[in-house]
């Protein structure tokens, strides 16, 4: 009886889901995050479900750890080999500054890498591919010298147009796997057009290299030969380990990636339309569109200010968290951006944080409990909460529950703003979306933040505390890479697109096919970007007709207008291709454990909750006690082990047939 | 009026940011033209009633001062009982509270219950407003008609559609006029999103709250510059800069003077001294002047000062009739937009040096750094690219200036080398930073950028609108001055000279054009 193993190790805490497909039996754990060495952290994970490695058939796994490299600054020493004269093009970066008016704070970043590892190579190729001027053998061996003399423990290759002709970095790269085996070559880590990009994306994927080959092995020294090891990946899918050991930049945001996925697949399951995810952690709150149970994929994100030209999760970060800190300004009252972190955290974890913040109001307010430990093991210091309020309520001269609503009502103003902006800019009506809420504080708020940016509908999802887990474990294996084409309406050369999706294909299945799938179907996703020529932004068409340049130009036109409300007859061209190549899942998740034919769950308790300045005696119901279709009208309070659902009066939660808790909101305006 | 409670207020101040935030995106996402869409030149914003600002929605400096005064100007030119449910007004013209004719503004008054309480703006750079050359900057502009089309106040959409007789007159006056017209549609759906939600939110708060709020936030963004300026000590501080030239033959530098008298929790900002009106198209508006005044203040005294009209109730900006700043009507200004702009900046920043000690940044490159190339592409398209420079940053008390970055009253980005190759008959031979640039000093300055442009087509125009070249950027404290602008052609006969700061040239194929951009000025004495 083999198992299907979901890990996703995070910052703090290590989320464990364990599956056996043959029986359906489901088993979670969490246990503490160990940043020194994450290899026991997953050890201690498999520990905690009671699986020993021998008999878990996947192995699939998230990790912040290249996430934290790169916002933490944790990279390799890496040296950077540029075409004659762009050797600076890290330094120049899109000129911009960082700060409007902070004339005090450096207004730019440091260069990703120093001036004194830059190096150049006399050698030219046009944006068509074509040579210019010709690589010498002369050059590229005094090159190589250079490189080893001045030492590096990586090397990033980002020529000028290589997305159109790898030729030269391929030929620079065989020489310089001599120095080192840790080479990035810009065309194969982001194939795309815009060379400071591209540069920086091959510089940190060069940069994380070294630790992430270190802990691939590692990872494959522990494990049985029979067990099967799979990465989360960006772009919301798995990787096999040797894939990660060219393209380990893969991982950058691996850990929302598999939330955001994990979501989708709820969205597909429940068919909706649109929906918002909804993670909200101790400083930041992460939302992502899906749209048909598809999350959006963007390849022009960025990372601690570094931009990223990989496909990943379109994820959104507001910066309001439950460890967010309330204070006066001049007459108003705010909720963040300092926020309490993870310590000392929230005045009520009684670590020693004294200032106000969203969980304190959330203790005041009734709604997380103070008589059991949060977690399990944390004991809420309600008393420490009301202290930490009593400045604010003071100065407003207002009772300290008239403050926790406050801040609340403060810190979901906030979130309102920011969905609005992330949904506006992407031309959906967001009060047409749903709001799949998950992580440790999502569900809280979720309810209050939809009433009031008009949402009527909310999925808290089951597995929902550990949801990036469960993520990982229902995802399929898939690899995507976007790349420049540029190919005009009028120029179009079928041979030529064949050719390029042909290797993308070949590149991108390469890996399922090691991992052992070849004889499965794979499927296989195109995205088109295409725009009028001289725009600069494309529109993606999914599924393009690569083959029938008339029916691509038809469908762009039909998404333009659908999009900006105007299409036109004018020249277009294919800037991008998007391909994605996935070995499907079948399997559903369904917890076996459920009774289904239990009496619905009654209150275990009831404490004083407040609602809009009243307070109400309010039931508390365990989430391990409900049934399928059990409803529960709000005012009342649904707790696991990590999360805590707010229902509040005139909305209704019902439990679905897989354990999905969905909570209508009732129009009151 | 009733008080308006903490939370409310700050719930309030949320939704009037989110409105102003939500035209932006309208625009971007629904323009139809690459500056707007790609480049975001744009400002959105809501007043009250009476033009005083409310909210923006994103932060461009320079589109500062329009949007706290485009209404206000407009209304004294159409009196409010002429504005019904549904109009658009668009203008440019640089005296309705205005900056240069590229920027178009769109004026749509909210009326709740009958009653105007607010008006939504929202501002584009359109790529092209007619005149002499292709995307309006007209360096040899003597007067206000050479550089192109000038919109006064027209109501071009009403409740019952589009008024198609003066949207015709408009696009039969620019180039590409599909573009603008795509656009125009932009700017009236932004400034449509705002009235449908400043509708709800009087739904939700009642009209009277949410005035009240807005009279609260107001007064508190009062408060807090009051209290910044209270930090200042009292007293009359001076400082001038200068402009290189206007770009008409012979001109000399053209001086920009301030005198700032600080006393108690008010400042006046009094630029009278400047010289006169020049001939060439770098003199500018009052309102660029007041909008550069809150910039150096607000980077200053308060950086988290909420932009609004309050915050400007204790700022006095004087400007004299018939000088750079407040020339004839009949003046071209296309340049000072951006210019003369970050000359008063700079005016300002250099006239406060004593009065707030280790707090100034050196001289850094205080000017667009514009080259306009337009020219044909192989496929017989004609394509203008309208290419920002960036350079050294000064260096400050505590650290040294960034290389090749945009300073103050500006932020927009650069081209990348691969897209200019791919859309333009260009190819840009080096990019690199100008080393020795940045001026020495304990601190030293930022270094600027050093690029290479070769023309690949037959015939190519050439237009330059930058400074720095004549007066390099200052070091301050004893700080080296930081390495002045320049831009070179070698011709492909072998003949080479230097270009104007604003000119235009036709250029040939294989000619190449050498850009060096300004260093940063140093700070200290170098050991």
């Amino acid at each position: 009886m083999r198992w299907q193993i979901g890990i996703d190790i995070g910052g703090t805490f290590t989320d464990v889901i364990a599956m056996q497909p043959a029986t359906g039996l489901l088993r979670t754990a969490k246990v503490s995050s160990r940043t020194d060495d994450p290899l026991a952290a997953l050890l201690n994970a498999l520990d905690a479900v009671d699986v020993p490695w021998t008999e878990v058939q996947d192995l699939m796994h998230g990790t912040t750890m290249v996430t934290n490299a790169i916002v933490e600054n944790n990279l390799s020493k890496v040296a950077l080999v540029a075409t004659e004269g762009f050797g600076d093009t890290v330094a120049i970066g899109r000129q911009n500054r960082r700060y409007l008016y902070r004339l005090d704070l450096p207004a730019k970043a440091d260069p990703t890498v120093h001036e004194s590892l830059r190096f150049e190579v006399r050698e030219r190729m046009d944006h068509k591919g074509q040579v210019l001027v010709e690589m010498s053998e002369q050059s590229v061996t005094e090159l190589v010298e250079a490189i080893r003399t001045a030492g590096a423990d990586s090397i990033a290759v980002s020529l000028l147009h290589s997305y159109a002709n790898g030729s030269h970095e391929k030929q620079l790269g065989e020489q310089l796997k001599t120095i080192t085996a840790n080479v990035s070559l810009s065309h194969q880590v982001s194939p795309e057009a815009r060379e400071y990009e591209r540069t920086n994306t091959t510089v940190l994927n060069a940069g994380v290299m070294p630790m992430v080959r270190d802990y691939l092995d590692r990872l494959e020294e522990a494990k049985p030969s029979d067990s099967q090891l799979h990465l989360f990946h960006s772009a919301g899918g798995m990787a096999s380990p040797s894939a990660l050991r060219d393209q380990p930049l893969g991982l950058a945001m691996s850990g929302p990636a598999a939330g955001v996925t994990a979501a989708s697949r709820v969205a597909a399951e429940l068919k909706l339309d649109h929906a918002l995810s909804f993670d909200m952690g101790g400083t930041t709150t992460d939302t992502c569109l899906i749209t048909n149970g598809h999350a959006e994929i963007r390849s022009d994100r960025s990372l601690a200010e570094h931009p990223i030209r990989q496909p990943m999760v379109a994820v959104d970060a507001i910066g309001a968290g439950g460890g967010s800190i309330a204070w006066m300004d001049t007459g108003t009252l705010r909720v963040g951006p300092k926020s309490a972190g993870a310590f000392p955290g929230p005045a009520c974890y009684g670590r020693g944080g004294t200032e106000a913040t969203v969980s304190d109001a959330n203790l005041v307010l009734g709604y997380l409990d103070h008589s059991q430990p949060l977690g399990g093991f944390l004991q809420l210091d309600r008393d420490a909460a009301v202290q930490a309020l009593l400045p604010l309520a003071n100065a407003m001269v207002i009772s300290v529950e008239a403050v926790a609503h406050g801040i609340l009502r403060v810190a979901t103003a906030n979130m309102v703003r920011a969905l609005r902006k992330v949904t506006v800019e992407r031309g959906v009506d967001g009060r047409h979306c749903a709001l799949i809420a998950y992580g440790g504080a999502g569900p809280m708020h979720a309810v209050e933040v939809s009433r009031a940016f008009g949402i009527s509908k909310i999925v808290v999802p089951a597995s929902s505390s550990m949801f990036s887990a469960l993520g990982c474990v229902s995802a399929s294996m898939s690899y995507s890479r976007q790349q420049t084409v540029r190919m005009a309406s009028g120029q179009w050369n079928t041979e030529q697109l064949s050719t390029t999706r042909d290797s993308l294909i070949s590149q991108l299945s390469a890996p399922i096919i090691e991992a052992g799938h070849d004889d499965k179907p794979l499927t296989i996703k195109e995205v088109a970007g295409v725009r009028y020529s001289g725009q600069s932004y494309a529109v993606e068409i999914q599924n393009p007709a690569l083959d029938d340049p008339q029916a691509l130009g038809l469908a762009f036109r039909e998404v333009h207008e659908q999009l900006y409300g105007f299409s036109t007859d004018e020249p277009w061209e294919l800037a991008t291709l998007r391909t994605t190549v996935s070995l499907p899942r079948t399997e559903h998740l369904t917890n076996a454990d459920q009774d289904r034919d239990a009496a619905p769950a009654k209150p275990h308790s009831s404490n004083l909750c407040y609602f809009d300045g009243q307070s109400v005696m309010t039931p508390r119901y365990s989430r391990d006690e409900l049934v399928t279709n059990q409803t529960i009208s709000g005012p009342a309070i649904v707790e696991d082990e990590s999360s805590t659902i707010v229902i509040i009066p005139k909305s209704t939660l019902t439990v679905d047939p897989s354990g999905h808790l969905v909570i209508d909101i009732a129009e009151d305006k | 009026m009733s008080a308006v409670d903490p939370v409310t207020l700050e719930v309030i101040r949320n939704a009037l940011s989110a409105i102003a935030e939500e035209m932006t995106g309208v625009v971007m996402r629904s323009a139809r033209s690459p500056l707007l869409r790609e480049a975001g030149d744009l400002s959105s914003a809501l007043t009250d009633a009476d033009g005083n600002l409310i909210s923006q929605g994103r932060d461009i400096p320079m589109h500062m001062g329009v949007m706290s005064f485009t209404v206000k100007e407009f209304l004294k030119r159409i009196p409010k009982e002429q504005l019904q449910p549904g109009d658009v007004w668009f203008l440019n013209l640089p005296e309705v509270g205005g900056n240069h004719l590229p920027d178009v503004k769109a004026i749509r008054p909210i009326f709740v219950n009958d009653e105007i309480l607010a008006f939504s703006v929202s501002l584009a750079h359109w790529a092209d407003t007619g005149g002499a050359v292709p995307g309006s900057y007209v360096p040899f502009a003597t007067d206000a008609w050479m550089e192109g089309l000038r919109i006064s106040p027209l109501r071009v959409f009403t409740a019952q559609g589009t008024d198609r007789e003066k949207l015709e007159m408009i696009l039969s006056n620019v180039r590409s006029s599909d573009e603008r017209e795509g656009d125009i549609m932009a700017q009236m759906a932004a400034t449509r999103s705002a009235d449908l939600r400043f509708q709800e939110l009087c739904e939700e708060h009642s009209a009277e709250v949410v005035t009240n709020a807005i009279i609260a936030l107001h007064n508190r963004a009062e408060a807090q510059m009051r209290a910044a300026l209270k930090e200042l000590p009292d007293g009359v501080y001076k400082g001038e800069d200068f402009l290189d030239d206007d770009g008409s033959p012979g001109c000399q530098p053209i001086a920009i003077r301030v005198t700032v008298k600080v006393s108690g929790d008010a400042a006046t900002f009094d630029f009278s001294a400047s010289d006169d009106a020049a001939i060439g198209p770098i003199n500018t508006t009052p309102f660029i002047a007041g909008a550069s005044v809150f910039y150096v203040v607000k980077a200053l005294l308060g950086p988290d000062i909420q932009p609004n009209g309050g915050c400007y109730r204790p700022l006095t900006v004087i400007t004299r009739p018939g000088s750079v700043l407040e020339p004839p009507l009949s003046s071209p200004v296309v340049g000072g937009n951006h210019e003369t702009s970050q000359r008063i900046a700079d005016a300002v920043f250099l006239a406060l040096e004593s009065a707030v000690p280790d707090q100034l940044t050196a001289g850094g490159p205080t000017t667009s750094g514009l080259l306009l190339f337009g020219g044909e592409r192989e496929d017989g398209a004609w394509t203008t690219l309208y290419e920002t420079h960036g350079g050294g940053e000064g260096a400050r008390a505590h650290r040294d200036g960034a290389s090749v970055i945009r300073v103050h009253m500006s932020n927009v980005m650069n081209t990348p080398a691969e897209v200019i190759e791919a859309e333009y008959p260009l190819r840009v031979e080096t990019q690199r930073l100008r080393e020795g640039s940045g001026g020495k000093g304990a601190h030293q300055g930022g270094e600027g950028l050093h690029r290479e442009y070769r023309i690949l087509t037959d015939k190519l125009s050439l237009t330059t609108m930058f400074e720095r070249r004549v007066i390099p950027p200052y070091g301050l404290k004893g700080g080296e001055n930081g390495a002045p602008f320049s831009v070179h052609i070698q011709k492909a006969d072998g003949e080479s000279f230097e270009m104007p700061g604003k000119a235009n040239r036709w250029l040939k194929r294989n000619d190449l054009v050498i850009v060096d951009t300004c260093g940063g000025g140093g700070y200290g004495e170098a050991e």
